[in-house]
């Protein structure tokens, strides 16, 4: 069983040490830039400059590049497809296959699109890789982010993979009493019926108890928090958070400026 | 001293026509060991949540009577005034872990972070309260990748590290197998020997014999016995009313029927009823 549904690699790194918020913004300033620019070749430089160096520094190319093969590149490719067959754009034609006509323009912007996708996909698979959830929580936390918030978030990460090992059981359980879940596929739709009820209802039973628990530990408590590690955040990181802070600035005006 | 009050409690759940507490009287000193023993809706629950503040703090409904607790009065207190000062925990190991955290270490520190415990503080906190668990060795596992025992254990110890003044369970181990129930009393045994008030909710009335100072029994929402663990154990009471009780009590009450058992008493433990087959 899955004990956890979180990409990060534990590893000793620059960028594992940086604040979570700086890494945060750097994600967030890379999928910016790349969004913003009106130049078709700048999500290249961002994917050749800013997120394989990263990666690099991050130690963590090998996932990164076993993510870009197994999930971006084909849903970026697929994408691709679609929009240059698809977005009905005027222009150049470039050959007409039945009712398809793609143009020189539908098959530019469809490139643009494709490659910032897998920027944001790239410069986000790095931020998750290298970042801890719960760092990244405790330190927006520590910056004023409702602890309900956090928690949601955390605790789904932790929950999703327990409830799947229920439901599981549960398909085990309603199988050894007959249940159909190989035959045709409306069979087998039906056959969910029987197990949402348990695994519902049997969920909700455990929000109250865990409400409970959690509440016997003080969670609505409104006491000022404070928490058991601390998240460094060096000067460092807040010259990283303001230069990007900067960089989008800059881009933004670019785009109004230059179009 | 006592420490828990309860005079003329009764409580009804919301949405619900009949009372679940009905006249409850109890009292508690401190560093007593009471246990509660009551066949399956007999409000054994319902009383845990009352003297830990969450009846009616967190299930509304309605009470009246006055309830009690390490100097807090139910109706002039908050929920969060009651969980700095009486600990609960419940069946259900697995969520009881908050969800919240990825170590046992941090998953006890929860607690502490949320109630503004100081940091320097809180490490050496968390680490005195899992060596009295005895569960040091588990401090960077998951606590999801633990057994039951070791779930409720940490429970247990996430509760503990808050430093409450009276220690509410509420059947903490109907949901253990044997191994799983032996870890989880041997740390119920630490703690009434430290001289902990612990009011426990149990079925095992074997385990509740060899430490509980006194014993309450609960049927269907009243008091109906009140004494020492020897006595409340072995009545016939609860016979009549479909308790479970001790095999080896109902072993010596088969054969006091046929003059092979001669004392007095009835045994609840396996030691006594030895001891009783001897003379």
């Amino acid at each position: 069983m899955q004990e956890r549904l979180s990409f990060y690699k534990k590893r000793e790194s620059a960028v594992h040490r940086l604040n979570p918020l700086s890494k945060l913004t750097l994600a967030l300033g890379i999928v910016f830039v790349s969004f913003l620019s009106p130049y078709y070749w700048t999500p290249h430089l961002l994917i050749l400059f800013a997120v394989i160096p990263l990666s690099l520094l991050g130690k963590v190319l090998r996932e990164y590049i076993n993510a870009m093969l197994r999930l971006i590149l084909p849903t970026a490719g697929f994408l691709f497809i679609m929009q240059a067959l698809f977005q009905p754009l005027e222009g150049v034609e470039l050959f007409r296959f039945g009712f398809l006509h793609p143009t020189q323009e539908s098959v530019l912007f469809a490139f643009a699109n494709a490659t910032r996708i897998v920027v944001m996909v790239s410069s986000f698979t790095i931020f998750l890789l290298t970042t801890h959830p719960n760092e990244l929580m405790t330190d927006l936390t520590r910056r004023g982010l409702p602890g309900q918030f956090a928690y949601v978030i955390i605790s789904t990460l932790q929950i999703i993979p327990q409830m799947q090992a229920k439901a599981q059981t549960i398909i085990a359980a309603q199988r050894s009493r007959g249940l159909d879940t190989e035959s045709t596929f409306f069979k087998r739709a039906g056959s969910l019926i029987p197990l949402v009820g348990p695994l519902v209802f049997g969920s909700l039973v455990e929000v109250e108890e865990r409400a409970i628990a959690i509440e016997a530990r003080g969670f609505t408590s409104t006491r000022v928090k404070t928490s058991l590690n601390s998240i460094p955040d060096t000067n460092k990181d807040k010259l990283i958070r303001w230069s990007l802070i900067v960089i989008i600035i800059v881009t933004l005006a670019s785009r109004i400026w230059l179009s | 001293m006592a420490i828990v009050n309860l005079q003329n409690v009764t409580y009804r759940y919301p949405l619900t026509d009949e009372s679940v507490l009905k006249n409850i009287n109890l009292q508690v000193d401190e560093g007593e060991f009471l246990a509660v023993i009551g066949p399956n809706g007999s409000g054994k629950s319902t009383l845990c949540y009352t003297l830990a503040g969450f009846v009616p703090h967190f299930f509304k409904g309605e009470i009246s009577g006055s309830v009690e607790v390490a100097g807090l009065e139910s109706s002039a207190s908050t929920l969060d005034e009651w969980v700095m000062n009486v600990g609960l925990a419940f069946q259900n190991p697995f969520n009881q872990i908050s969800g919240a955290k990825f170590t046992v270490f941090e998953e006890i520190a929860f607690g502490l972070e949320n109630i503004g415990v100081p940091r320097e503080e809180m490490k050496p906190r968390v680490e005195d309260a899992m060596k009295l668990t005895g569960i040091t060795d588990l401090a960077d596992r998951s606590p999801y990748s633990l057994s039951g025992g070791q779930q409720q254990r940490v429970a247990l110890t996430s509760i503990l590290v808050m430093q409450p003044k009276v220690l509410v369970l509420d059947e903490p181990t109907s949901q253990l197998d044997p191994i799983g129930t032996r870890e989880v009393f041997g740390v119920i045994r630490t703690l009434a020997e430290k001289g902990m008030t612990v009011i426990l909710a149990e079925h095992k009335v074997e385990w509740i014999a060899n430490f509980a100072d006194r014993v309450i029994a609960l049927h269907e929402g009243q008091i109906i016995l009140d004494g020492l663990p020897g006595e409340v154990l072995t009545s016939d009471i609860l016979l009549e009313k479909g308790f479970g009780i001790s095999r080896y009590t109902s072993v010596a009450r088969k054969a006091r029927a046929i003059g092979l058992w001669k004392n007095s008493n009835l045994p609840v433990t396996l030691d006594e009823a030895v001891d009783g087959f001897k003379r």
